[in-house]
């Protein structure tokens, strides 16, 4: 469901970016210090948007705009002083490191790789992932598995979690396009439940025990291995400032790292909470 | 609007002569005529709109992507920009066929088993059990197809159980009430002297059944099944969910395909730009199917007519 609601959330967002271009063009920089732009990753966008929304209740006298441009545009727009916090579902790039922009984690974003609980296959290396996605393997016996033949679940063209998956797992190569295409995670994993064969991705918050989570390059996914960095099929999703967070921006990124958005919002969401890493 | 002198008609009265309307009941004459007309009017500029809605969004199609590789391209991928729609309208002919195969034997055997076999207290049992078929939310024969059929599917085929098989035999059920509704009345509406030479020629049941109705009542069942395949072709949700979505040219019956309906739905909520322009190019080409299927009904209804003026 998080996705559908994050569909409607870009929507929403896009009308309010529209409303919000000609506005603040008028008083370039001259914002209100009541305000606070939020732009960037897509991704981000369910959590920041909601608890954007939780914090301006906390606060009515403060107002959160999200936006999801994608994390190119929400690291350019904060650099530029368009926005007050760009998010990005990806790390610096090296030209951007000059930015001088402060990095604020807010939560890991792991996928795990999920098979039908009779599949003898534990362990696969990152390349077999991709090779099995991309067509190339259609039978597990040939990864050493039995004489099935391979279910792939893929999700949809609009789902972050494919995108993750694409640019992580796949490198930027092509999917299969014979795969099945499904509308949601919780599609996936129905289906992987049931199917001998079956074969998907869903975001690690998602994982039960009606499937099982295939470990890659060694590393079973869980919270320990996302948080250490060794799980290789995830990815951190960042708060970049100007320089370090002060007032509203302070403000909101300390409520969006509080307890009751982490181990809510956050996990809701799929995403493994920033916390988890806090512990150690 | 037209409106004649104010007067009952003549054939209504019982004397003959011609009378007056009062005022009042004029004006209400006048007005329920109007607000009959205002409804049909809404119907039609329903249709109207919509078409010139979807005609305008689509339009652009033409020069942006260009009608032949729209139609003829075999390569839906909209990320790499290729608007193909080949494997898509493959797609939905396919699963239309098979449904067609499947649910036009079921559905014209329900209709003659309650037109001429079923006893009045059976039928009173079977017709509304028919009729209500028609009024489940296509959404539930969906969750049905998804949770219990495709399972089945997927352990006898030994896949995922996504696939044009599987959207075979939910959508087959699903046109079973517009056929079978249909072909009833066909049958209902051989006039009963014909039956009756039939029995009286000592022909059994089944003979006046396959000799004499069906042959009798065949435009009207092909009427039925020209909208069953309306009905199938344009079914978007309970097919979504089982076909599998994958647009390419299916390597056999039970692996994930896709259709027109179902990659518009897929589509929407992220579509921009030409990927927008395409699906309703797409709408376009399902709205030009459906009309093609009506004017196909109506003519046949046309060549009917004159068939019958001319025996």
């Amino acid at each position: 469901m998080s996705e559908r609601r994050s569909v409607i959330l870009m929507v929403l967002s896009l009308v309010l970016t529209l409303t919000v271009i000609p506005l603040s063009g008028c008083n370039a920089g001259a914002r209100a210090a009541n305000e606070l732009v939020v732009t960037g990753s897509t991704t981000i966008l369910p959590i920041a948007e909601i608890a954007g929304e939780m914090f301006t209740d906390d606060n009515p006298e403060n107002k959160v705009l999200v936006s999801g441009l994608g994390s190119s545009a929400g690291i350019e727009t904060v650099s530029r002083g368009s926005s007050d916090i760009g998010t990005a579902s990806r790390d610096l790039k090296e030209e951007e490191m000059e930015l001088g922009l402060y990095d604020t984690p807010l939560a890991y974003d792991a996928i795990a790789v999920i098979v039908h609980p009779s599949n003898p296959i534990d362990d696969l290396t990152k390349e077999q992932v991709r090779l099995i996605f991309n067509g190339t393997y259609t039978n597990w016996s040939e990864l050493g598995g039995n004489d099935v033949r391979i279910g792939l679940v893929n999700r949809d063209e609009a789902s972050g979690t494919r995108e993750a998956f694409y640019k992580i797992a796949m490198e930027k190569s092509p999917f299969d396009r014979t795969a099945a295409v499904l509308p949601g995670t919780g599609q996936v994993r129905s289906v992987v439940a049931q199917a001998e064969g079956a074969v998907g991705y869903i975001s690690l918050g998602f994982v039960n025990n009606e499937v099982k989570s295939i470990s890659v390059d060694g590393i079973e996914a869980s919270a320990e291995t996302v948080v250490d960095g060794t799980y290789p099929i995830s990815r951190l999703l960042h708060f970049f400032t100007p320089g370090e967070p002060t007032g509203l921006a302070k403000e909101y990124i300390d409520f969006v790292l509080s307890d009751e958005i982490q181990n809510g919002i956050v996990i809701d969401a799929g995403f493994t909470p920033i916390s988890a890493g806090e512990d150690r | 609007m037209m409106v004649d002198e104010p007067r009952i008609d003549e054939g209504g009265t019982s004397s003959g002569n011609l009378q007056l309307m009062s005022r009042s009941t004029y004006f209400k004459e006048t007005a329920l005529k109007n607000i009959f007309l205002l409804c049909a009017f809404v119907a039609v500029m329903g249709v109207a709109l919509i078409f010139l809605f979807v005609g305008w969004r689509g339009w652009p199609l033409m020069a942006d992507i260009g009608l032949g590789s729209f139609l003829g391209g075999a390569e839906w991928n909209p990320t790499s920009a290729l608007y193909g729609i080949l494997p898509l309208i493959w797609g939905s002919v396919v699963v239309m066929a098979g449904a067609l195969a499947l649910g036009t034997p079921l559905a014209v055997g329900t209709a003659i088993f309650l037109s001429e076999i079923a006893t009045p207290r059976v039928r009173s049992i079977v017709r509304p059990a028919v009729e209500l078929l028609a009024g489940i939310p296509s959404v539930i024969f969906g969750f049905f197809g998804l949770i219990v059929l495709r399972p089945l599917i997927a352990n006898a085929t030994g896949g995922l159980g996504f696939g044009a098989v599987t959207a075979w035999f939910i959508l087959a059920i699903m046109i079973v009430p517009t056929i079978a509704t249909l072909t009833e009345d066909a049958l209902n509406s051989i006039p009963p002297g014909i039956r009756e030479a039939s029995y009286a020629m000592g022909a059994t049941p089944w003979q006046t059944i396959y000799k004499v109705l069906v042959p009798a009542a065949k435009i009207g069942i092909l009427d039925a099944i020209i909208l069953g395949m309306g009905r199938a072709i344009g079914e978007t949700m309970a097919v979504l969910m089982v076909v599998g979505n994958a647009p390419v040219f299916p390597q056999g019956v039970t692996v994930p395909l896709s259709t027109l309906t179902s990659q518009i739905v897929m589509d929407m909520p992220y579509a921009a730009g030409d990927h927008r322009t395409a699906l309703f190019g797409m709408a376009i080409v399902l709205f030009v199917v459906s009309m093609g299927l009506v004017a196909l009904v109506r003519l046949i209804a046309r060549f009917q007519t004159s068939m019958d003026r001319g025996r």
